[in-house]
């Protein structure tokens, strides 16, 4: 067995399937954005090589709703790691303790995560609905009325909404992920801990987080990474509105080639997302690196 | 011990894959598959046609209910062809049929919407002419105009099967108990809205979220104020909208808003929300098109009965009078340029069509474009009643902007009238923004 794995020829051989699929539906479209970024070109006809010009249009061009939509999604991504992480971190270490309903917990927080974005959509989109919504319902009943709101149509506030079902979704997620490292970390060492008088926040930050900092590495690119392609969810709910408040890079992308019918346009904004999610996964991965290192 | 953790942890493991399994396999048994797409026997005999529409909603479309029914009197009428049809709701259906353009795997035929949205796939040459198809009589059983908006240089790129029109829906109930007149003028509209605002009631819905619902408002006015000619003129580009009539039409718009005339959170709400404000009797009032007449007959209360369906209130000594309508016919079916079978592509959309417009006329919906004055209605929309009677001294009639603009001007026309509703902009600058475009 390890003489056929360490032939050279073998590996290319099993390798070859999985490294077509990945260069035609991954890589190569990537190359074929980069080259429509370059054109002007509506979809059907004939495109224009015009160079560079898309992109000097989105980054100097006279409307700047890329630039709010960056910092929306990259406000997005703050949230998902500095309070969506933590929760689910504290979430996952109260179920990898040992409570009772320990699985059944497990599932439940984990429900949002396969439920169709589309129907959790709809279910916010009924819970924000100002004349009937359960939030505004529930706001009246227990006496604070005036705090009632137009949650979706208030550009003042609309981000807001729709950031409360993303993080919320993927919670569930993250809460299984660091479960399954907090498993991994031995009993022994804690008991061990526990012995020599350690507290619970002791043991979770001298011994369970140093454990699992891989885990949260790939929790946190996963959180910074889908906040910053985040689509369906805001498409659904305000699909960008009201007046752009919740625009994030790739609800305008999907407007400008579907609704604006300017393919170049859109697809220099696609280059930017994959540019923004490697550079970010890069830094990431480059302070988790030092971080491990010093333990 | 160590074992038996793992056994219970497949175990759960497994509980939680089949949840997913369940879960997708109930999202995929919504996706409704089109009985008619099942064309296995069609490998010899007949030809196949494919025809793509945006009929999904077979209970409360009308027009969907009257294409089924077209859909299957065609398997008797045309015994040589196979129609292999496929539907796709709305929004999804522009995307859909822009990308399968752009890949050249356009269907031989398919929904489209007349001006501006099929010029740009009759500029790029993906459109066959149908003039020479229709020259067996079917131009004589069309009304006069049917297919202006399909008109490219004296060409006609689709056929249509019925005109829509914008009405002010208003519930009669509510303007009774409140004593308010249902509104003939903008003043009246005005006190309509302030008694309403007084008592708690909705003056008028509207669905911003989707924009062009509350695009309808600055377009309705705008018929007022510069009249149907001046508008059509502005709107291709050979008159200006930077004028005080269109300056005006935003300015009546913004001093509705400024009177809270519109329900709360109106830029969030989508079309169905809003539109179930009107059907619930919370909103007096509701600007929408023909099509929401299906609706209001089909839902279950008394709305139908209370329902006013008023002409958009005129302004005073403006250019444009009560006879001239936000609408006109631009919803019909194309025959693909590449279409291996045009002969019978042809055949198939000129049948759809009429058969379209007949089964409409015979449940007493839609406003068809083609001559059925010999279809026995086999019962009546009182709410449809009212729209036919209203245009039929008709003058003019104007296009949602949006559908009239294409690309780029019909998504920022949108977007300014948005901010209108949001307080951003200034009537001013509404026109000369819109001025930007021409």
């Amino acid at each position: 067995m390890n003489s056929v794995l360490s032939n050279k020829k073998t590996i290319l051989i099993f390798m070859l399937p999985a490294s077509l699929i990945f260069l035609f539906i991954v890589i190569a479209p990537i190359f074929i954005s980069g080259y429509y970024s370059s054109l002007e070109w509506n979809g059907i006809g004939k495109g224009v090589f015009i160079g560079l010009e898309n992109y000097k249009n989105l980054f100097f061009g006279k409307t700047n709703l890329f630039y709010g939509a960056i910092w929306n999604s990259l406000l997005l991504a703050a949230l998902s790691v500095f309070i969506q992480l933590p929760l689910a971190f504290l979430f996952a270490r109260i179920l990898a303790g040992g409570i009772t309903g320990e699985g059944f917990f497990r599932t439940v927080y984990f429900i949002p995560v396969i439920v169709s974005t589309v129907v959790i959509g709809q279910m916010w989109l009924k819970i924000y609905n100002p004349q009937y919504g359960l939030l505004n319902q529930f706001l009246e009943a227990i006496g604070l009325g005036s705090w009632k709101q137009e949650w979706l149509g208030n550009k003042d506030i609309a981000l807001g909404s729709v950031f409360v079902p993303l993080l919320w979704q993927y919670v569930g997620y993250h809460i299984l992920l660091f479960y399954a490292g907090m498993k991994t970390v031995p009993q022994e060492l804690i008991e061990a801990a526990r012995i020599d008088g350690a507290s619970h926040t002791r043991i979770t930050f001298n011994i369970v987080v140093p454990y699992i900092i891989s885990i949260i590495e790939i929790c946190v690119i996963l959180a910074v990474i889908g906040s910053l392609k985040t689509f369906d969810l805001i498409y659904v709910i305000t699909g960008g509105g009201p007046l752009h408040a919740t625009e994030v890079p790739t609800t305008l992308m999907f407007n400008t080639i579907f609704h604006r019918v300017d393919y170049g346009y859109g697809s220099a904004m696609a280059m930017f997302i994959i540019f923004e999610c490697l550079v970010l996964t890069i830094g990431i991965r480059k302070i988790f690196g030092r971080l491990s290192y010093d333990n | 011990m160590k074992l038996l953790r793992k056994g219970k942890l497949l175990r759960k493991g497994f509980k939680l894959t089949a949840l997913l399994v369940l879960a997708v396999m109930v999202l995929a048994g919504c996706q409704e598959k089109d009985e008619s797409a099942d064309s296995a026997s069609a490998d010899d005999g007949p030809t196949t046609i494919k025809v793509w529409t945006l009929w999904t909603d077979t209970t409360d479309d009308v027009n969907a209910v009257a294409f089924r029914k077209a859909l299957e009197s065609a398997k008797t009428d045309l015994p040589d062809i196979a129609i292999e049809h496929d539907a796709t709701q709305n929004e999804a259906y522009k995307t859909k049929i822009k990308t399968a353009m752009a890949a050249d795997e356009v269907p031989d035929v398919f929904f489209a919407w007349g001006a501006g949205f099929v010029k740009q796939f009759v500029d790029a040459g993906k459109v066959e002419p149908l003039d020479a198809y229709m020259e067996d009589g079917t131009a004589d059983r069309l009304k006069g105009g049917a297919n202006t908006n399909f008109m490219f240089d004296g060409k006609t790129y689709g056929i249509t099967f019925s005109q829509w029109v914008a009405s002010l829906y208003c519930n009669k109930a509510l303007f009774d108990e409140y004593g308010v007149k249902i509104p003939e003028t903008y003043d009246e509209l005005m006190q309509a809205v302030r008694t309403f605002n007084a008592n708690d009631v909705i003056p008028i819905t509207v669905g911003g979220k989707e924009k062009w619902p509350a695009m309808f408002w600055q377009n309705a006015f705008a018929v007022r104020t510069a009249g149907a000619d001046t508008c059509n003129a502005a709107l291709a580009g050979e008159a200006s909208f930077d004028t005080p009539e269109f300056v005006r039409s935003a300015e009546l718009l913004a001093n509705l808003v400024e009177e809270e005339a519109f329900v709360d959170g109106a830029l969030g709400l989508d079309y169905n929300e809003s539109g179930a404000l009107y059907l619930e009797g919370q909103a007096a009032m509701y600007y929408m098109g023909n099509w929401f007449a299906g609706d209001i007959a089909g839902h279950d209360s008394d709305i139908a009965e209370n329902t006013v369906a008023a002409r958009f209130p005129v302004i005073p000594n403006a250019k444009g009078d009560e006879t001239q309508y936000l609408g006109g016919s631009i919803d019909g079916l194309s025959v693909s340029a590449n279409s291996e079978h045009k002969q019978a592509a042809a055949t198939v959309a000129k049948y759809l069509m009429e058969q379209v417009a007949r089964n409409l006329a015979a449940a007493g919906e839609g406003l068809p474009t083609w001559n059925t004055e010999d279809v026995a209605s086999e019962k009546s929309n009182p709410v449809i009643d009212q729209i036919k009677s209203q245009i039929s001294n008709s003058t003019g009639y104007v296009l949602a902007w949006d559908t009239f603009l294409s690309g780029a001007d019909a998504d920022d026309h949108k977007n300014y009238v948005a901010s209108i509703f949001g307080q951003e902009l200034s009537p001013e600058q509404f026109a000369t923004l819109m001025q930007d475009m021409n």
